[in-house]
């Protein structure tokens, strides 16, 4: 009966235009990006500081290295946008049409039909983040060679890593941009639990995320970076760190699904105690 | 089918529902009457396990809503005033996306469903292309789906035109008559009301009222209707005589205990006041609404 209950749970997600909204303002936006890196001169700074490093531009300007630099500032800017809007909409709009109260009149338990729900959401956030990952790849590979990687990282000015070194990096920075995603959608869908509009879920998630996000950059809280849930959001570039940092990785990706975790809960508790009126 | 007792409900300090107790037995067409705000939604609310109670107790199908909502709702469809669905999608998916809520359904029995509401053929097309009558069939369809005995209907004429309400009258009845449901329906519309329920409650400001058979309300001691061609002679000369003890919009009386219309002919046909006509008028549930929230002040 889950199944079937999620499996509706998508229906209604993946039936609504705005859904697609970020696939497709990612892949606009990824386009942009491709053509920039190609037709402007931020390949050729780019083949500068490769070789300025000693190594040879032409091998590491690739698929992968493009990928990365494509999905940058996406996953900073556009992601926490579109995974928040799909969040906040997850209960709030269906109260506010007044689905909800449809669905309340039916035997099912509020904790199950948020738990449903909130697995959609998730599976959104995987499915954003595959296609995100996806789409840079394949576009990417139109204009440039399968080659090495060559890759920012934080902590570490950057990384040079074999093509099968760097398509196995890429697998799990996608794999904690799905996490990252997950927890964006799981703070949106706590919000979303209260009484108010969807509109004001997604936006308090936003808030919620950039206070992290400024707080964290602001040196007098350095000491406290750990407390800032997007100070962990990073593991999808300290992946890509030679030698990867397992350990921190870990502990930051534990951290993230706890506060998924939390979120659900705080969200579940919320909307349980909530009476459902029109 | 549904009990309620010293139910109590509270927003932010406010009494939505005070002390409200009733009891809706099997088969009966009950009908929930009040005024905007004054807590019928509340109340069904609170049957449907959406609201919670500040105190007392809701039982629906024999189940305490608050402990056991599952069993309670088990066998309860509901409608609520204004039928919204997933616009984007179809009849059928919207409703196969209910019936999950509730437990498996087979294709066969949305089929039935979706047959017996009339709605065979449009059931593929997306529910934005649904005319509000369609809407209002399809929401009948997604409350019919569990196989239900107990049928809680809010409002459900609210934006419908004459035509509309005709059908959504005759849809109540055939329900109750095919089906063997009982029904639980909150109305403004008390013509409607009137030719439905078999018992009714009225509510004003989260209290009860008044509760009793529609029957005990159109035959209880009513007014009579007077015609003559002076009203307000006739009617000083039978309250000077003791034959009446009120009167009211220049047209009826309401009778003494222990006197009769024929009493009144004769007195007023003695006095030589012409009578043009004497008779019982029957009371409507809308005179008795209205005698019930009408302010003392205004009575007559």
């Amino acid at each position: 009966m889950f199944l079937a209950q999620l499996k509706n749970e998508l229906w209604k997600l993946f039936g609504k235009k705005r859904t697609y909204i970020g696939f497709g303002a990612f892949l606009l936006a990824q386009t942009a990006m491709l053509c920039a890196f190609k037709y402007t001169k931020w390949q050729s700074d780019f083949e500068k500081l490769l070789n300025g490093n000693g190594y040879l531009a032409s091998e590491f300007i690739s698929v992968l290295t493009v990928s990365v630099v494509m999905l940058i500032p996406q996953i900073m800017l556009l992601m926490p946008l579109y995974a928040t809007l799909v969040g906040g909409d997850l209960v709030a709009k269906e109260a506010e049409d007044g689905t909800l109260r449809m669905i309340l009149s039916r035997p099912i338990s509020r904790v199950r039909l948020l738990f449903v729900k909130w697995s959609a959401g998730i599976i959104f956030a995987i499915a954003l983040v595959l296609a995100l990952g996806l789409t840079a790849m394949s576009f990417a590979s139109l204009l440039f060679p399968w080659k090495g990687m060559f890759v920012f990282a934080p902590g570490q000015a950057f990384s040079v890593l074999t093509a099968h070194e760097g398509l196995v990096r890429f697998i799990f920075s996608l794999l904690f941009m799905a996490v990252n995603a997950s927890v964006m959608v799981s703070v949106a869908f706590m919000f979303s639990c209260f009484n108010m509009k969807p509109a004001a879920a997604t936006i308090l998630a936003l808030s919620f995320l950039f206070l992290s996000m400024v707080m964290e950059n602001i040196p007098f809280f350095d000491r406290y970076e750990s407390w800032f849930i997007t100070h962990h959001f990073k593991c999808w570039l300290l992946i890509f760190r030679d030698p990867a940092p397992w350990s921190q990785i870990c502990q930051s990706e534990i951290i993230l699904f706890a506060v998924s975790a939390t979120a659900f809960v705080i969200g579940a508790l919320a909307f349980q105690v909530r009476d459902i009126k029109c | 089918m549904i009990e309620l007792r010293n139910v109590i409900k509270k927003f932010a300090g406010r009494i939505a529902v005070d002390d409200l107790s009733f009891t809706v037995p099997r088969g009966e067409i009950f009908g929930l009457l009040g005024h905007n705000g004054a807590g019928k939604s509340t109340a069904i609310g609170m049957m449907l396990g959406q609201v919670w109670p500040t105190g007392g107790e809701v039982k629906v199908c024999g189940h305490d809503v608050q402990s056991n909502r599952r069993a309670a709702l088990m066998q309860v469809g509901a409608i609520f005033e204004t039928p919204v669905f997933y616009d984007y999608l179809s009849g059928w998916r919207n409703l196969e996306i209910l019936s999950t809520y509730t437990a498996p359904t087979s294709k066969a029995r949305i089929r039935e469903v979706i047959e017996w509401v009339g709605l065979t053929g449009r059931e593929q097309s997306k529910v934005r292309t649904y005319s509000h009558g369609m809407r209002s069939r399809l929401a009948l369809a997604q409350a019919l789906l569990p196989k239900p005995e107990l049928l809680i209907l809010d409002e459900p004429g609210d934006g419908l035109d004459p035509e509309g309400i005709h059908e959504m009258r005759q849809t109540i009845l055939r329900l109750q008559r095919e089906l063997g449901l009982t029904i639980l329906l909150s109305s403004h519309l008390l013509n409607e009301v009137e030719q439905l329920c078999t018992r009714i409650a009225v509510l004003q400001k989260g209290k009860k009222v008044f509760e009793g058979n529609v029957a005990d309300v159109k035959a209880a001691r009513g007014r009579v209707a007077l015609k003559t061609n002076n009203f307000t002679a006739a009617a000083k000369l039978l309250r000077e005589r003791g034959l009446i003890i009120a009167m009211a919009e220049e047209r009826f009386i309401t009778l003494a205990d222990g006197h009769s219309t024929a009493d009144v002919t004769q007195a007023l046909v003695s006095a030589g006041i012409a009578v043009e006509g004497v008779w019982q008028h029957e009371q409507t549930v809308e005179d008795f609404y209205m005698s019930l929230i009408r302010p003392p002040a205004a009575k007559n």
